[in-house]
């Protein structure tokens, strides 16, 4: 009997390790899938924490959001040539003409602004599915296609012109950080930076320039200045993350108290 | 008695090597996590790839879908 029950008790002790590592796999399993889906938005915060960065994310929304209307619009006309009803599509695009109104005023400088641009990102992402879902169902596949092909032609001045800015706004970002990187290289700041600024080198050249200063480096010099940029990289890369986790158990919060009600 | 003795070292034995392989599986993860400070040494490839997380491509944009 002593000796079932001593075997009972080491099954149960193997059973238990078994299915903690089991419980931890899957664990991970979840981490991953929701890392996959929040991995993109989570990179586009992490240059959020300062009004510079943020205004790029607000400009880079506005441009994408524009272009998808301006492709609406058009492939509106081409159904109402075609004598097709597109009431719910003018429906989804006046809705995603507010969305863009509510971009172009956002405040980049709010301590909100990453709440605001996420929410507004998604929005726009559901606008836009539900456009594509909607012309999908009044239009066969050929139609979709040759359709595709026209609005993929499409020119417009006002989203030249908002690239172009954005851009701009992009090179005072990467100028900043130039000088940023400058400063923990210890090194004056070399005409590159100003070169960069004014569009003779590209970002690339930029940066191998600035390579080949560390790369020249007493071997602790460089380690030193490896761990002062990753440490930055990382304490942004970890905010922008904690960011993301604490809005989605907010949204998890808010779930569980819509069910209770 | 000595049958009894025999099992529980098997089972023992089994235990171990399960904990062994437990901890075996998810050290190799940390490790790939980890970056190895010891030596104080840094490939250019490391350094470069820190620089470049430090800026934004000029043609960077945001992803919101295709419209048809």
């Amino acid at each position: 009997m002593k000796k079932i029950s001593t075997l009972l008790i080491l099954l149960m002790m193997l059973i238990s390790i078994s299915s903690l590592s089991l419980a931890d796999e899957a664990g991970e399993n979840n981490e991953e899938e929701q890392e996959d889906i929040d991995s993109e938005t989570e990179k586009e915060i992490e240059i959020m924490n300062n009004s510079l960065g943020a205004e790029i994310r607000l400009l880079q929304l506005e441009k994408a959001l524009l272009r998808n209307i301006l492709k609406g619009e058009m492939a509106v006309q081409v159904l109402i040539g075609l004598e097709y009803n597109t009431a719910d599509l003018e429906s989804i695009l006046s809705d995603m003409k507010i969305l863009l109104e509510e971009v172009r005023t956002a405040n980049a400088s709010s301590n909100e602004s990453v709440q605001i641009f996420i929410s507004l990102k998604n929005e726009s992402r559901n606008l836009t599915t539900q456009f594509r879902e909607t012309i999908k169902e009044l239009l066969d596949d050929e139609t979709l296609r040759e359709i595709r092909l026209r609005i993929r032609e499409m020119v417009s001045e006002q989203v030249q012109n908002l690239n172009k800015y954005i851009r701009n706004r992009i090179r005072q970002f990467n100028f900043n950080q130039l000088y940023r990187l400058y400063g923990i290289v210890g090194e004056a700041s070399s005409s590159f930076v100003n070169d960069y600024f004014n569009g003779t080198l590209s970002l690339n050249e930029t940066k191998l320039q600035l390579c080949k200063i560390i790369n020249q480096m007493t071997k602790e010099k460089r380690f030193q200045i490896f761990s002062e940029i990753k440490s930055e990289n990382l304490r942004r890369q970890i905010h922008a993350h904690d960011y993301l986790e604490h809005m989605g158990d907010k949204g998890k919060q808010k779930g569980n108290g819509k069910g209770q009600h | 008695m000595n049958k009894k003795i025999i099992s529980l070292f098997f089972l023992l034995v089994l235990m171990v090597s399960i904990a062994f392989t437990y901890i075996y599986f998810n050290q190799i993860e940390t490790d790939e996590r980890q970056y190895d400070s010891s030596g104080k040494t840094v490939s250019d490839e490391d350094i470069a790839n820190e620089i470049d997380d430090m800026f934004i491509e000029e043609d960077d944009e945001i992803e919101i879908g295709e419209m048809v």
